[in-house]
């Protein structure tokens, strides 16, 4: 199996893995304080759009997926704050206007539907050097931002009023927070798919608000538990020669059920 | 005497003050307060008292004193707290505001309190609003109101349910971006850049501080007031640990916020708006979700808080058999205006 680790792919692939692993459930932590979890589902199918155009105008889907998905949110969130409408219903809208769209560029400019559609399972070994650093970087940069915003990030996800009132620019950081959650999904989206890309942001933040103590324990222990989802999983999938992203969403999943089936008890 | 004031520690000259009015008294109180001398060794010659100042230099715990101008209004004081005292020229009253403004219903500690409040040496703020309208969707719910709270005090805001308390607070706070009038919260209008700066003088308590069972600590709840500070940690956790064993909530430090009792939720709230400093408190239905060991609980702490550190505080509230029991001046919110 160490063998394995010789060919450039796979070792990009488990190197960006083990990083996001700890990075990105801290945008789980987000996702769950903050109850952006229809926001997930529209970014998944703005995927798809930024699939379709991307193929279509044969640019890398990976930037073009990032942007749609950065414009959708901006959208979203300036609707729902400006004009008080319901984020779920945005989020439904949006959901099917941009698979509706999706549609209508792959038939139009003759886009296989295959290739579009390979975003929902991930493909973490074609990763081109653009994505491998921009992951990177991207995964740095959100540690940085929580560890240094940590204060005004914990009384945003106390009480909006409360946070304001404490002198915190509470709608500067909400911004912030979809920014960040739209750049995420993008991200998980090409390394562990779409469908899947839950076991990475997710179930490590679920798993930790079952058992942290504080604040400080639920962002500490998501990432710990997505760290430990991406490395197992990923030598587990090279072990029995399995998909990664699926051994991942696979251990993860039976992690979370054994903890929750534990603590019934 | 060269200076206004002299306080002698058995017969050395400790201290001086050539201020004017009370303040050389209250800078006594901070001299003392820093260090550790008994006060039956102290000796106090003044220029002038009267009854103000007899009531200062009780509270101080002096017991000896030579007044160059002493007000026969203060001797009651003097004569009641059995203080020895002397002077030079005995006069019916001095020319002193504050002076006439203390009653004699008054008692020492409330005598005490005013003094401090027009000296301005308490937390407060003053809060004026000018012709606050405020509709919503349609709805007038503030017409023209009024209100003048000057630094220190505290006032209970009564009315039933839709007559705009919520939206009074939350006009304060700036959480109405679209009002009609001011509203000055010490020097600073709401909107302004310079209230933008000095926000956190505002603190709130609402009905209920959280909305599920996010774990967080009730440590962390009350740092959340020094959220905009940049602060070492060991200066924040001091921060927090001062501000929870003032609301004696420190026993519940490192509890989960969400499983505390109703009074527990509003100490450690109270703990972070004391952490956050804030001068102006607004309490909205604090009592909402309270037991009746819970709103005993709190109106204790209110009533201390209101003695000490004195911050200028509004409370709305539709519950008035537990807002007499604060004895704070009341109003009535109706009609969109204060009765």
């Amino acid at each position: 199996m160490v063998d394995l680790f010789t060919y450039p792919p796979v070792l990009k692939g488990f190197i960006v893995l083990i990083i996001t692993g700890f990075a990105f459930p801290i945008t789980g932590v987000y996702l769950l304080r903050m109850n952006l979890l229809p926001l997930r589902f529209m970014l998944m199918h703005g995927a798809i759009l930024g699939g379709a155009l991307s193929l279509a105008m044969s640019i890398n889907p990976f930037g073009g997926t990032l942007v749609i998905n950065l414009l959708l949110v901006l959208l979203m969130t300036w609707m729902s704050r400006s004009l008080k409408a319901d984020p779920g219903q945005l989020s439904a809208f949006f959901m099917v206007v941009s698979i509706s769209v999706a549609f209508i560029f792959i038939y139009r400019f003759q886009v296989p539907a295959k290739d579009t559609l390979s975003l929902m399972w991930g493909s973490l070994y074609t990763l081109n050097s653009f994505e491998f650093i921009g992951t990177l970087v991207f995964s740095l940069l959100l540690i940085i931002f929580q560890a240094q915003y940590r204060h005004q990030l914990r009384a945003v996800f106390f009480d909006s009023d409360v946070a304001r009132t404490a002198g915190v620019n509470e709608t500067g950081f909400y911004y912030g927070i979809i920014l960040i959650t739209a750049v995420t999904v993008a991200a998980a989206m090409k390394l562990i798919g779409a469908l899947l890309l839950d076991a990475l942001l997710l179930l490590p933040a679920l798993i930790a608000s079952y058992h942290a103590k504080s604040y400080k324990g639920m962002v500490l222990w998501s990432s710990f538990w997505g760290g430990l989802f991406a490395t197992v999983g990923f030598l587990l999938s090279l072990a029995f020669d399995l998909p990664a992203s699926s051994t991942i969403a696979v251990f993860a999943a039976l992690v979370f059920l054994i903890l929750i089936l534990t603590q019934k008890k | 005497m060269e200076h206004s004031l002299v306080l002698f520690q058995n017969e050395k000259q400790i201290f001086f003050s050539d201020e004017h009015w009370l303040y050389p008294l209250f800078e006594v109180e901070q001299f003392l307060g820093e260090r550790s001398i008994s006060p039956n060794e102290l000796f106090l010659r003044d220029k002038i008292a009267g009854k103000a100042a007899a009531a200062l230099i009780v509270k101080l715990g002096i017991r000896n004193c030579f007044i160059e101008l002493l007000s026969e209004r203060a001797i009651p004081v003097f004569k009641k707290y059995g203080v020895n005292y002397s002077y030079q020229k005995l006069v019916d009253h001095i020319q002193c505001r504050t002076e006439d403004l203390i009653t004699d219903k008054m008692t020492l500690e409330e005598t005490y309190l005013f003094l401090r409040k027009r000296a301005g040496k308490v937390q407060g703020v003053s809060l004026k609003i000018n012709s606050l309208s405020v509709d919503i969707a349609g709805k007038q719910i503030l017409d023209n109101l009024e209100l003048d709270l000057g630094r220190g005090e505290q006032l209970v805001v009564q009315g039933e349910n839709g007559s705009g308390k919520t939206t009074l607070i939350r006009s304060i706070l700036g959480l109405i971006p679209s009002i009609n009038g001011s509203i000055t919260i010490g020097e600073e209008v709401v909107g302004s850049s310079g209230w933008q700066k000095n926000r956190v003088q505002t603190g709130y308590l609402n009905q209920e501080t959280i909305k599920n069972n996010f774990p967080i600590t009730a440590a962390e709840v009350v740092a959340i007031g020094l959220s905009s500070q940049k602060l070492p940690e060991t200066e924040r956790a001091y921060r927090v640990e001062l501000a929870m064993r003032k609301t004696g909530s420190f026993h519940l430090m490192s509890k989960l916020f969400h499983q505390l009792s109703g009074g527990e939720k509003q100490r450690v709230s109270l703990a972070r708006c004391l952490c956050q400093n804030a001068r102006l408190l607004l309490l909205d239905e604090p009592t909402s979700y309270l037991d009746e060991k819970g709103r005993e609980e709190l109106c204790e702490l209110l009533v201390d808080l209101s003695k000490n550190e004195a911050p200028t505080m509004l409370l709305v509230s539709h519950d008035s058999n537990w807002t007499d029991r604060l004895k704070w001046q009341g109003k009535i919110l109706k009609g969109g205006k204060l009765w």
